[in-house]
């Protein structure tokens, strides 16, 4: 039950930072494609690098352990994120 | 104080700032509850709950079984968390548009592209999410749960996976757009 409940609170935080971003909006995912307005990038790239250090600096400490690593399968990884890119332009998700 | 309350209201943050809010969430995620954050699974765990109620058969394979069991699992709960995050983020500043008459399509660039029809917007719109939904069950995650999950845990996967996504959007995107781009 905790475990919905901070997922909910986690949940929350995510939606807002994305709303907050603009990446609920149809013109700012295509934008990045278009090479007009990088914000997606800016965003996703700013949210790697701070989890990225934080999580490893935790690591370090033994803090936390990680959980499964998303599988890599180099042939599905690529088609899937190629047929992505079709569905996100599309879609501006 | 009174110049965080402030930044709380605007409508577009630096994407700077709302990505470090992103990191601390991710972070939060493996620390507190052992996850990671992601999308597109809930929709797939849900499809599979409607699906074995619906068509047993059908739906008694490998993917089903192993890969994404079907249930009300923490993802499902996340994405219910992602829709009031967002609706709280766009009360903040002002523009929720609940109930508002061109709430479903209002967005001007659109509009130019593909014309002023909200049937379109719909019906495109359900046709990408169909596209997006169906690559991200073969790539194993979405932006969200691959790209920025998977790569904040240096999981080789995300990065094939974002070079894929770019490389046909950007294709995608002068298609749609031709002499505009």
């Amino acid at each position: 039950m905790t475990n919905f409940i901070t997922a909910l609170v986690l949940g929350g935080f995510f939606g807002f930072s994305l709303n907050k971003a603009g990446l609920t909006k149809y013109n700012k995912i295509v934008n990045v494609f278009r090479f007009t307005d990088m914000a997606v990038l800016q965003f996703m790239m700013t949210a790697l690098v701070v989890a990225m250090s934080g999580l490893f600096a935790l690591r370090g400490l033994g803090l936390i352990t990680f959980p499964a690593v998303p599988a890599t399968y180099v042939v599905g990884n690529i088609v899937g994120g190629l047929l992505f890119g079709v569905g996100m332009a599309l879609t501006g998700f | 104080m009174k110049f965080i309350l402030n930044y709380i209201r605007k409508e577009t943050w630096s994407p700077y700032v709302a990505g470090v809010l992103l990191g601390v969430v991710g972070i939060a995620a493996v620390w507190i509850s052992d996850s990671l954050l992601g999308a597109s699974g809930a929709f797939e765990n849900l499809a599979g709950l409607i699906g074995q109620a619906a068509a047993p058969t059908l739906f008694d394979n490998m993917y089903f079984n192993f890969i994404m069991p079907p249930g009300i699992t923490v993802g499902v709960i996340l994405l219910v968390g992602v829709f009031f995050g967002g609706m709280i983020g766009a009360a903040t500043s002002g523009t929720l548009k609940w109930g508002k008459k061109d709430a479903v399509n209002s967005d001007t660039q659109w509009k130019r592209i593909f014309g002023a029809q909200t049937w379109k917007r719909w019906l495109l719109a359900f046709i990408g999410a169909i596209i997006l939904e169906y690559a991200a069950g073969i790539a194993g995650g979405c932006t969200s749960g691959l790209a920025i999950s998977g790569g904040m845990l240096l999981a080789p996967a995300a990065f094939l996976f974002i070079a894929g996504m770019f490389a046909s959007g950007i294709v995608t995107a002068l298609v749609i757009y031709r002499k505009n781009y």
